[in-house]
Parts: structure tokens; sequence; C-alpha cells
């Protein structure tokens, strides 16, 4: 609250200005695209490192493929494979049914 | 209507734009017309500041701390933004344009006009707390927290800045008792 007739005369003068008509809206979308801006941009990073790290991945993985399937041939053989694969769908029946409050499993 | 604070838990939460703009159409009067009085009168360069404002609250809406008004924040944000802008530009002085030959100051007790010119006469610093004070009908308190100031110098800064404006207004004769204009509403936060 104003004390002094200084205090008066700086709230009347320092008051913000009233708004031309269509200010405020234009001002307002312009944020707003500068803001759809930014999302695009932070999607095409995203995107751009997404690709890269995939393709490194790729790469690792082709690299890698010979030299993995040397290590397991011996350790994997079809017999052991499906029973590998027996085991895994066991486990997730047994966890499906366990959790089975989380899943949305009707409808 | 939502408040800001569902408002703010809708844009960190689910990137809710329509939730953002109606941030921004509530809460840009108050951020435009703060740096329109810290620069002095540069309309456009305020406007771009108070665009940059919101975009920086966009990015770090998630750091805003529950409980923490938003207002405050954005008022912070924008001082910053005036700040780094000032620092930048630090040889050019951040102050009106001259008046228009034959305008005559006195008979234009216009607060548009006298406005940027008063505050050309004060600091920075002394500038951001008079407008928060007067302009925003802030507290000390919160003048301190958009500032970062000790609220020691926050009160140091206003009698300083109101003792410059003062002489100023004494010096181009015009009068402190005698309102020539309607008293205009101040965007209170």
């Amino acid at each position: 609250m104003p004390e002094t007739p200084l205090d008066d005369t700086l709230q009347r003068l320092l008051a913000y200005p009233p708004e031309a008509s269509g200010e405020s809206e234009r001002f307002v979308v312009g944020v707003m695209k500068r803001v759809q801006r930014e999302r695009r941009r932070r999607r095409i990073v995203l995107a751009t490192c997404g690709s890269v790290g995939a393709l490194f991945g790729l790469a690792g993985a082709s690299l890698l493929a010979g030299p993995v399937e040397n290590l397991f041939t011996d350790v994997l053989t079809p017999e052991r494979l499906m029973q590998a694969a027996l085991l895994v769908a066991a486990a997730a029946a047994f966890h499906t049914w366990l959790m089975g409050d989380d899943l949305p499993l009707r409808g | 209507m939502l408040s800001d604070a569902e408002l703010v838990a809708r844009v960190t939460g689910f990137d809710d734009q329509a939730a953002f703009q109606v941030l921004v159409e509530r809460h840009q009067a108050a951020v435009r017309g703060f740096l329109h009085r810290l620069l002095a009168g540069d309309h456009g360069t305020a406007d771009d500041l108070a665009q940059e404002t919101f975009l920086t609250a966009y990015r770090k809406l998630g750091t805003l701390k529950s409980g923490e008004r938003l207002v405050s924040w954005l008022h912070s944000i924008a001082y910053r933004q005036f700040l780094q802008h000032l620092r930048k530009h630090e040889r050019q002085r951040v102050m009106a344009e001259p008046p228009e030959p034959g305008h005559d100051p006195r008979a234009a007790m216009d607060a548009e006009y006298l406005a940027p010119r008063l505050l050309a006469e004060a600091s920075p610093p002394e500038r951001a707390c008079l407008t928060l004070a007067y302009a925003a009908g802030m507290s000390h308190a919160e003048v301190s927290e958009i500032t970062g100031l000790p609220v020691g110098t926050v009160k140091s800064h206003i009698t300083r800045g109101k003792q410059k404006l003062q002489n100023w207004l004494e010096r181009h004769d015009h009068s402190l008792s005698t309102p020539t204009l309607p008293k205009q509403e101040s965007h209170r936060a």
C-alpha cells in the first residue's frame, strides 16, 4: 500500500501498461511455435542418436556373431536349446499366473 | 479452473502442450510487463526475452520445486534473462529513446512516456526491485527470492532507487501529489 505521495506516484507510473488488443495472443502463439520447434528438435536429436546407436549395435553384433557362435556351438546342442526354450516358457507362464492381478488378461 | 501446480504436473508428466499454453496465457502479462520496465521502454527486446523466459521455463519445468510459486519462478528466469542480455550488450546503455522533437514532457504526464525515462535513472538491480515492489506489488521477501539478493540489499536498492526517481521528478517539475492519470491496475501475482 502506498504510504507517501512518492509511493503513490511510483505505483501509478510504474504500473504495467495495458496491452493492445491481439498483442498477447500473438505473443502466446509465438511462444507455442517455439515450444513446438523445441519438441521437434528434441525428437530429431533422439532419433539421430538412437539410429547411430542402433547402427553401432548392429555393427558390433555382426562383428561378434562369429566368435559367439563358436563359443556356444558345443554347449547349445538342439536338445539343450529345446530344454532352455521350455524352461523359459514355463517360467513366463508361472510369472503370468503369479502376477495375474497386474496383467490385463481380460478384455 | 486448474491451478498452476496442476497445469505444471500435466506439462511435466504428459508433455501436455495445451496446459503449457494456459500457463503462458496466464502469466505472460506479468512477465512481459516486468521486462518492459526493466528494459526501460525497449518493447521489442522485452518481448524477445519474455519468449526466451517461457521457453526456458518449458525446458526446466521439471526442476520447479513443489510449493514454489510459479509466478516468482518465472520472474526469476526473466530477471536472469535480463542480466544475461545486459552482459551481452554491456556497451549499449539500456534506456529509452530520446523524446520526439516538440514533445513537451510536462504536457504528457503519461505513464508510458515517463516510466522508461524514470527507470533509466536507476541501476538494473534498482529497476528490478522497484518494478517488482511497485508494479507487481510483491513483498521484499518475494523480490529477494526472485533477484537472489538479500532482503536488506533489496530494501536499500528500493530506497536508493526511489531517491533517484524523486530527484528526477523534481528536476523535471513533476508534482508528486497531482495524479493526472487514472490509476492503472497493477498486475498482482
